[in-house]
């Protein structure tokens, strides 16, 4: 019984010990890059500061209490909150159903998969100045398209009600080709033979995809919708290059609203607290997805 | 008989529409990137009265001949390092940081997977001063040495969570008959689990690989001259204060993106190893 | 315990060679370059470190001949190394430095709010002294001398170009709809009614950044008002919701509707060139638009650039103000110092440069307007001539809103003003909020 149990502690702290010298490297980096940036933006946001001078003014949580009650920190959060659920409902299953199909034709797809990579691989730059073309009320191809069939000139970009939905068509064009690979990765998991097995059981491409692929492919689809959801909460490149929120405050996300106050404003002190706040934001409701979803297989 | 048919039928159908379907998909996801190169071998007037939207007159060079004469070269060589080392680095800090989040039970584990995921929630611009100012303290500020620390530290947490995910999915057996063969942690680590999570280590590198090949802000905060810029500051020498001079920007970019389509040629086949290798056994 | 501990050590080392390693490498290669910006900032350093803009042709010649001249040429010992940045990054750029209590030695600014703000924290010397015991007082133009000044101590060294906002049309339209200059806002009316009945757009508008569309309204403004309801909403005793304002509105909104301006302007893009794609498609006649468009379009095609001629914005029709007012900048960029002594008096001689003879020369010949006295008997480009004209009878001149209000207030400005083109706020919804944001940056400022 005594030697059991001391087998079982060694057994323990050799398990400890392992994990120990696995996580150290990562554990130096993120306490340099990560975690000491959190906590000095969550110091900052104590203070009343322009971000340049040397001196800063202790105001306590005055900032907090004006971030509570900021109407414009709130609607940023709600823009984020649509960005978030649309980016999860197009991209991943447009990713799936690309990777599906990648998946069944086999080798044959490689042009496909290439070229439907190209979007992820554009430079922000790039694409902003293409679709404000191809979005421009004259002469661009929306507009064009729908002066053909008989329709008037569309102003998807300027118009307050339809800005967002927009730069989330575009955001989602650029990102679904991750999650294309990312479901190409979690395919090659399973094995081939699992395949022909359906497949000599008569089972049609239809019901292998229903009945086998998918509930084996769930766990990557959970993962690849946290990322999503992480992703559109911090998302900042295209809203930025595209609308820099407007017209008016219609495409503000709380990302560039904070960037608009710790640059561009002469508020860091306040830019910090919208930094902050918007970290405890994501990360409650991503660890709080993360239990809903994975809540089963733990408990 | 009919059933099967019928079955056959509908497959049939559905396979000419999901062809449909990815046809469209394909024109949609390439039209952005024709028009980019179409109008990388306009010229600038050309390009302002005829339209973005119009084939070029002829096909004109001398912006890429202005771009490959400028810096382009310099930058593109730091880009290159700066990938190559972050990617080196990265995957094999995060395989390390996965290995035990995936297969160890200990404690802390949930723990410090909550925090690694709590860690991907973190804006990249509140991390540009602290980081400016220890690069500074440190000494590396403008030169690429300094761009390694972030990117590594910033793809992290995502690489972490995708990884780890991966790791769950390989069967335990695999460590079991391992462990009976007498290997231990670290040898199982490097023989059987490196190996096996190509798939995923794929995946990553193409992501944070493209992330980094384009990545903006720390490249601009940590360097000041010429010679250490990466390619994403490229474009600067044709931006000017209330203009740019697109095509040429255009062109900047597409000989950028060329080497990540090259790259991801490669790199794809990598995905679909694992099933080939299957199929071969079977 | 003690295997742990070992093992841990090797592990710590390991991490701190890989670190040295890239610290050793990066000094290795950038030696000369690393030490030079090191010492930016302070020190005894003979490098002195120049932030600025020019990052494109034509302007990055600019600055590379001045810097050149002065390197060859200076008695001073020391040197000054160009570090260019592109315009949107610079601004983020220059925050993130002086954060951490970096400096370069010399950097560009705009003057205005965001120059006051480096100044208060600290990151600018007065050069009054330097300056008045220069060439400079004799060189420069009066105006552009006052927009580098705060609190009655000069600050930076005004350079670069005159950027004044008016209306530049294309005379060929002009001509074949028998179209005169209007020397009123009714009859720049007229003019735009013409042409809309005719299927041209009259204002070629991109007013994506914002700041495109807000010199419709800063132009309408001061012919409404004059200078004073401006001033005074500044100082704390006027208001941003007089009449002026809210009449610059009005009239905006009254031509959004009767179709003055590109459908969606809101959403095109100015840098992309949107609104001179539509000049350069003749779709549109006009543009509101800075004096910098004069050498943009002849870098673009010096073929049409001569098509197009140039007024200032029209009198209004009944309101008793002076229509010589002109919105814009004297300068456009001002060059600020952040060393002393010997250091700073380097620096100084560097920024003289840029008005020398031979620079001014130069820079005329890139379609730029120096901000020199007697620049006028310089020039040969028809355009630029009638705008110095302007420029010379202008009773004063009106830095840009969202240059000369502090950032925090410029901001909502810009944002109101989209809305009002958007016809998703009224005029009076805008100044409300204009005032209030004033009122808000002033009694931060009061506590």
């Amino acid at each position: 019984m005594k030697e059991k149990n001391s087998l079982l502690l060694k057994r323990q702290r050799e398990v400890r010990n392992a994990a120990f010298i696995f996580l150290l490297p990562i554990a130096i980096l993120m306490t340099i890059y990560v975690f000491y940036p959190i906590v000095d933006t969550f110091i900052t946001s104590l203070y009343k500061w322009n971000g340049i001078s040397a001196d800063k003014t202790f105001i306590g949580l005055k900032n907090w209490q004006k971030l509570m009650t900021d109407t414009n920190f709130w609607s940023a959060f709600k823009n984020n909150i649509i960005v978030m659920i649309l980016s999860i409902c197009i991209q991943i299953p447009i990713g799936l159903a690309l990777a599906t199909y990648i998946d069944f034709v086999g080798k044959k797809a490689t042009v496909f998969k290439v070229l439907w990579f190209i979007p992820m691989l554009m430079s922000s730059v790039a694409i902003g100045f293409l679709f404000s073309y191809a979005l421009a009320t004259s002469g661009g191809i929306i507009s064009t398209i729908s002066n053909f069939f008989g329709g008037g000139n569309i102003d998807l970009l300027g118009n307050p009600k339809t800005a967002l939905y927009t730069v989330i068509g575009v955001i989602a064009w650029q990102f679904t080709p991750f999650y294309m690979v990312y479901t190409m990765a979690a395919f090659t998991n399973i094995s081939t033979d699992v395949f022909e097995a359906a497949r000599i059981d008569g089972a049609t491409r239809s019901q292998y995809f229903w009945k086998i692929a998918f509930p084996l492919l769930k766990p990557s689809l959970k993962s690849a919708a946290i990322l999503s959801m992480v992703g559109s909460l911090k998302y900042f490149d295209l809203i930025f290059v595209m609308t820099g929120g407007g017209p008016g405050t219609s495409t503000e996300l709380m990302a560039t609203y904070m960037y608009k106050y710790s640059f561009s404003k002469f508020n860091m002190g306040y830019g910090s607290t919208v930094a902050a706040g918007m970290f405890i934001l994501i990360s409650i409701v991503s660890l709080v997805t993360m239990r809903l979803l994975n809540g089963k297989e733990e408990a | 008989m009919d059933t099967y048919k019928k079955n056959q039928m509908k497959s049939r159908i559905s396979w000419i529409f999901a062809t449909i379907l990815a046809l469209a998909w394909t024109l949609v996801a390439i039209l952005p990137f024709i028009f980019m190169v179409l109008n990388s071998f306009k010229e600038k007037f050309e390009m302002m009265t005829k339209g973005v939207f119009n084939l070029p007159d002829k096909f004109y060079l001398d912006n890429y001949k202005a771009v490959l004469e400028g810096n382009f070269i310099t930058f593109f060589l730091n880009s290159v390092i700066v990938l190559l080392v972050t990617l080196v680095l990265l995957l094999f800090i995060s395989a390390c940081a996965s290995y035990p989040l995936a297969r160890f039970k200990f404690k802390l584990n949930g723990p410090i997977y909550a925090l690694i995921v709590a860690c991907m929630a973190i804006p990249v611009h509140i991390t540009l001063i602290p980081v400016f100012k220890m690069t500074k303290a440190w000494g590396l500020y403008d030169s690429i040495w300094a761009l390694l620390g972030p990117y590594v530290a910033m793809a992290i947490p995502i690489s972490v969570f995708i990884l780890t995910s991966f790791m769950k999915e390989i069967p335990m057996e695999i460590e079991e008959s391992a462990a009976i063969d007498g290997c231990n942690r670290y040898q199982m680590f490097f023989k059987m689990i490196l190996p096996l999570s190509k798939p995923g280590l794929s995946t990553l590198a193409i992501y944070n690989g493209v992330n980094i090949w384009n990545e903006f802000s720390f490249a601009y905060t940590l360097t000041q001259s010429a010679q250490n810029r990466t390619l994403p500051l490229a474009v600067w020498e044709f931006q000017g204060q209330y203009s740019m001079n697109t095509p040429m920007i255009m062109a900047t970019l597409t000989l950028t993106v060329l080497p990540m389509i090259i790259l991801f040629i490669f790199a794809q086949d990598k995905l679909v190893k694992g099933m080939t290798a299957g199929a071969v056994k079977g | 315990m003690k295997k742990r501990t070992k093992k841990l050590i090797a592990l710590f080392m390991a991490t701190m060679m890989v670190g040295s390693l890239a610290g050793c490498g990066g000094s290795g290669d950038s030696s000369s370059d690393s030490a030079a910006a090191e010492e930016s900032g302070s020190g005894d350093s003979k490098e002195i470190v120049f932030w600025n803009i020019g990052t494109e042709e034509v302007d990055k010649a600019i600055y590379d001949k001045a810097i050149e001249n002065f390197n060859s040429n200076t008695e001073s010992g020391y040197t000054v190394s160009s570090v260019p940045v592109q315009n949107d990054n610079y601004k983020e750029k220059l925050v993130i430095a002086m954060s951490s209590g970096e400096c370069p030695d010399m950097y560009i600014s705009w003057s205005g709010g965001p120059m006051n703000e480096y100044i208060d924290s600290g990151y600018a010397q007065p050069i009054t002294e330097l300056f008045n015991n220069s060439e400079l007082p004799d060189r420069l133009m009066d105006a552009a001398i006052e927009q580098a000044k705060y609190k009655d101590e000069i600050y930076a060294v005004p350079y670069m170009n005159i950027s004044i906002s008016g209306i530049y049309y294309n005379t060929e339209i002009f001509e074949k709809y028998n179209l005169e200059v209007p020397t009123t806002i009714s009859e720049l009316e007229a003019v735009c009614d013409t042409l809309v009945e005719n299927g041209i757009t009259p204002f070629a508008l991109a007013n994506g950044p914002k700041w495109t569309g807000s010199m419709y309204f800063m132009n309408l403004a001061a012919r409404y008002g004059g200078l004073e309801p401006f001033q005074e909403a500044v100082a704390g005793t006027g208001s941003f919701e007089d009449e002026c304002f809210i009449k610059a509105g009005e009239t905006i909104q009254n031509w959004v509707e009767k179709g003055y301006f590109p459908e969606g302007c809101n959403s095109l893009s100015e840098d992309d060139g949107q609104a001179r794609q539509m000049l350069y498609q003749e779709t549109a006649a006009m543009s509101l638009a800075g004096s910098w468009y004069t050498s943009m379009m002849q870098q673009d095609s010096k073929e049409f650039a001569a098509k197009m001629g140039w007024f200032a914005f029209p009198a209004a029709d009944d309101a008793n103000t002076d229509a010589s007012i002109l919105i814009g900048t004297v300068g456009d960029n001002f060059i600020s110092f952040n060393c002393e002594g010997e250091k700073l008096e380097a620096a100084f001689e560097c920024a003289t440069k840029f008005s020398e003879d031979d620079q001014i020369d130069f820079m005329i010949e890139s379609g730029k307007i120096p901000p020199i006295k007697g620049v006028d008997e310089k020039l040969s480009d028809e355009t630029s001539k009638t705008i110095m004209q302007a420029v010379n009878n202008a009773s004063a001149v009106q830095l840009w809103y969202d240059q000369y209000l502090p950032p925090a207030v410029a901001s909502v400005h810009l944002d109101t003003c989209q809305e009002i083109f958007g016809l998703t706020m009224t005029p009076e919804e805008a100044a409300k909020q204009f005032q209030q944001a004033m009122e808000e940056y002033n009694a931060d400022k009061a506590e």
